[in-house]
């Protein structure tokens, strides 16, 4: 099993989150609701869809994971060097990661809670998104502060499975990964090129 | 050696800086060669991530900041209310900080923290206090800045209890058209005092 550093992961972690909130600011905001709820396909998701995707795990996981740091900070769980996986954590996060060029995306359906409507307030939805990852970049910040391992966190779909909160984290920041590059590809120039995606694909390392 | 190039590195970041407040002061009153020269001593820097509280309600106010980059605002958080009101915004260029609180030295009412990514330097109450004392150019420097503050605060007041939610917008357009892509819309709608839905149709339909 491969081992991270704490510091270095959570610092990925971060980057990455603070990445797509700045996209989100800087250009999302200023996208039509008819350019963000654009499907490619009756089939497939939009952009907008895809946040609100994401949103709907962030509802479950965000207070989930702020519950596991106030539990750790009480039991007085200090953060470690080192960061282990666990086998399972490890296999959703893995699971989540997006297509490298060239290579077909494991094809997945969400569960029944969390397919988004095609109908959506799509800048509510980019709000909510936002807002959401402001207060992603906090936990993170305070997830610094604890044992990543020792922390547990509930899954959403089975509550009596519980994943470490440094798993979790990364599982959570992988699955806004895969769906933003998804989204991102049903818009009209979208402002992750090619080239760029491929970037995020292969460098993430997580 | 380490800390030597790092000391440097630190002068360097300090001196670009200062260069950047050099015109933001004489643009509001002329200081001598000496006295901009002590007026620029006095400055460190600075470094905060994104999300940043810099001083939370309760607290008194230590420093004045001038921003080299990033955007920060000022919010007052009700008790009990799960939504809370964007006062003020600051960017690169303005000065920053709980102003009334370190002025005053009382605790400050509400919260100042960072938006995005923020550098700054900063000073204290009491090295500018000191200067004032020393140098009546100086005093008149921050009377004049805080004569400009007051009617920017008249001026908005106006504008939050007579203009219609279009007008806001318009003026928002008009007077800094970058903050759209700099600041999630949710805090700038707070900060017109309108509603989200609002705000997002005013979006969709004015342009100028």
């Amino acid at each position: 099993m491969q081992h991270y550093n704490t510091k270095k992961l959570i610092d990925e972690l971060q980057q990455q989150t603070e990445t797509f909130l700045e996209k989100a600011v800087s250009e999302w905001q200023m996208m039509s609701p008819a350019k963000l709820l654009k499907q490619p396909a009756t089939d497939k998701w939009s952009f907008a869809q895809c946040l609100d995707h994401l949103n709907s795990y962030g509802h479950y996981y965000l207070p989930a994971i702020e519950k596991a740091i106030e539990t750790a900070k009480q039991k007085n769980w200090t953060s470690r060097k080192v960061f282990t996986p666990g086998l399972l954590g490890n296999y959703f996060t893995k699971l989540m990661a997006p297509a490298v060029e060239g290579t077909k995306l494991k094809k997945m359906s969400a569960p029944k809670s969390h397919i988004p409507i095609a109908d959506l307030n799509s800048r509510e939805v980019l709000s909510e998104f936002i807002q959401q990852q402001e207060k992603l970049i906090l936990l993170l910040k305070e997830a610094r502060k604890i044992n990543l391992e020792k922390a547990k966190v509930p899954i959403s779909i089975a509550s009596f499975i519980k994943l470490q909160l440094g798993d979790t984290l990364r599982f959570l920041i992988m699955h806004n990964i895969r769906h933003i590059l998804q989204g991102e590809g049903a818009i009209e120039a979208p402002t992750i090129t090619g080239e760029e995606r491929n970037k995020i694909a292969t460098s993430v390392s997580f | 050696m380490i800390a030597l190039v790092s000391n440097r590195l630190l002068i360097v970041t300090t001196f670009s800086a200062l260069s950047k407040l050099k015109p933001v002061v004489s643009n509001v009153h002329l200081l001598t060669n000496e006295e901009w020269n002590e007026f620029a001593a006095i400055w460190q820097p600075f470094t905060a991530k994104r999300k940043t509280i810099l001083t939370a309600a309760g607290e008194t106010e230590k420093y004045l900041y001038f921003v080299i980059d990033g955007v920060q605002r000022a919010f007052y958080l009700k008790e009990n209310a799960d939504k809370d009101a964007t006062l003020v915004f600051s960017y690169t260029g303005s000065f920053s900080g709980v102003l009334d609180s370190f002025l005053l030295q009382q605790p400050s009412r509400y919260f100042l923290e960072t938006l995005t990514a923020s550098e700054f330097i900063r000073t204290t109450f009491n090295q500018v206090n000191e200067l004032m004392k020393r140098h009546h150019n100086i005093e008149t420097f921050v009377r004049k800045s805080l004569a400009l503050t007051i009617a920017g605060v008249l001026e908005r007041q106006i504008e939050l209890q007579s203009f219609t939610a279009e007008e806001k917008f318009r003026v928002l357009l008009k007077r800094s058209p970058h903050v759209l892509q700099m600041i999630p819309h949710k805090y700038l709608a707070s900060y017109l005092g309108l509603d989200a839905t609002t705000f997002s149709k005013l979006l969709g339909s004015v342009r100028i």
